[in-house]
């Protein structure tokens, strides 16, 4: 099994076994997230990404969830026992980043500008909140990028 | 949660959901009274309005059907329900996150058996659901989910089975004993989800094998 995001591949990742550890926690995660009326993953920023997109879009959300999300959210989880499962994704995030090879061909240019221009609207969601929040959420929507990542699955 | 939280008017607000039939349901608290009412709100997770739903306000049942609200299985839901009781107090309690696709279990399949002489048909048909693709035509499980697969089993005696397994819609056991008993099973399995359904069970007996009367 394996995910390709347009021509890039990323492979030794077992979905089920992200959704799992997800699941442990996802109840205990998103009741720490009061704020129903936002929502950092919007449509906008998954509906209708192109296969040539997607691997542009993958990395860098990978790349903010490890450096940024995980980064911040680590010392909760002893708090809120959620180390095992946050382990498991964190780890099998470092595992799929680290295989991806984006293109940066020039003519890849417009491709690139639209799937940073997505993460922009993620990110700047993201910064209209609280740090904390901000975190919490992020962490709380990870069931949102799975679901999109799923589309890219090949078993 | 919301400010007032008596939990002796409302509990376990929560979705029930079952091949994407997504039904609201909560009971009420010991403080509770048969004429105390109850009215549900929902919205989409990152929308700030919350809708009334129509037929579910001031009802004494304490269930609603959400089906048609939540019918985007990619999106994710909030409902909420307040509880009116006959004194005026009144209490609101909201669900977890819903996600259908994540949280809906899976009945079991639909399927036919068919005995023969020798053998054992069985057709497994598709599983419609309450979704619909963008141009309106009804879903099935097998649409939705690209790694659904059917597990077969047929008990020849208490310690010998025959097992099949695929994507497919037809099975056929073969080299059974004519005019005998069979019971087979048959179960929805999703993995990337973590579902499974179910058995389906049929008992059916082989023909009698007429070929030599």
């Amino acid at each position: 099994q394996e995910f390709r995001f347009g021509s890039c591949r990323a492979k030794g990742v077992d979905l089920q076994e992200l959704w799992e550890a997800f699941w442990a926690v996802k109840d205990a995660v998103q009741a720490q997230d009061n704020i129903t009326s936002a929502r950092l993953l919007r449509r906008e920023v998954l509906q209708d990404v192109s296969d040539a997109e997607s691997c542009h879009l993958i990395q860098a959300l990978l790349k903010f969830y490890l450096n940024t999300v995980f980064k911040h959210y680590y010392k909760r989880t002893v708090e809120f026992r959620t180390l095992k499962s946050f382990s498991t994704l964190a780890n099998n995030f470092i595992a799929i980043k680290s295989q991806l090879r984006p293109s940066q061909e020039n003519e890849m240019f417009p491709v690139t500008e639209r799937a940073r221009g997505r993460f922009l609207l993620f990110q700047r969601a993201f910064r209209r909140l609280d740090r904390e929040a901000a975190v919490t959420k992020a962490f709380g929507e990870v069931d949102i990028l799975l679901t999109w990542m799923e589309r890219f699955y090949r078993l | 949660h919301l400010a007032q939280d008596t939990s002796d008017l409302l509990q376990h607000v929560k979705f029930q959901s079952s091949n994407f039939e997504n039904i609201l349901t909560w009971d009420g608290g010991p403080e509770s009274t048969p004429d105390t009412v109850y009215s549900v709100e929902y919205k989409t997770y990152g929308e700030r309005e919350w809708l009334a739903k129509e037929g579910c306000q001031r009802i004494p049942r304490r269930s609603c059907n959400l089906t048609v609200e939540t019918g985007n299985i990619t999106e994710f839901y909030y409902a909420r329900v307040t509880a009116v009781s006959s004194g005026g107090r009144s209490a609101t309690k909201m669900t977890d996150r819903f996600s259908s696709l994540q949280h809906t279990t899976i009945k079991p399949p639909d399927v036919t058996c068919i005995p023969k002489v020798r053998s054992i048909q069985m057709i497994v048909h598709p599983t419609p659901i309450p979704v619909h693709a963008g141009d309106g035509h009804q879903l099935t499980l097998e649409d939705v989910f690209h790694d659904l697969f059917y597990r077969l089993e047929l008990h020849i005696n208490h310690t010998y089975q025959m097992h099949l397994e695929g994507k497919q819609r037809e099975y056929e056991f073969f080299g059974l004993t004519p005019d005998t008993e069979f019971l087979g099973t048959i179960t929805i399995f999703i993995p990337t989800w973590s579902k499974e359904s179910a058995p389906y069970v049929c008992r059916v007996k082989t023909l009698p094998d007429r070929t030599w009367t």
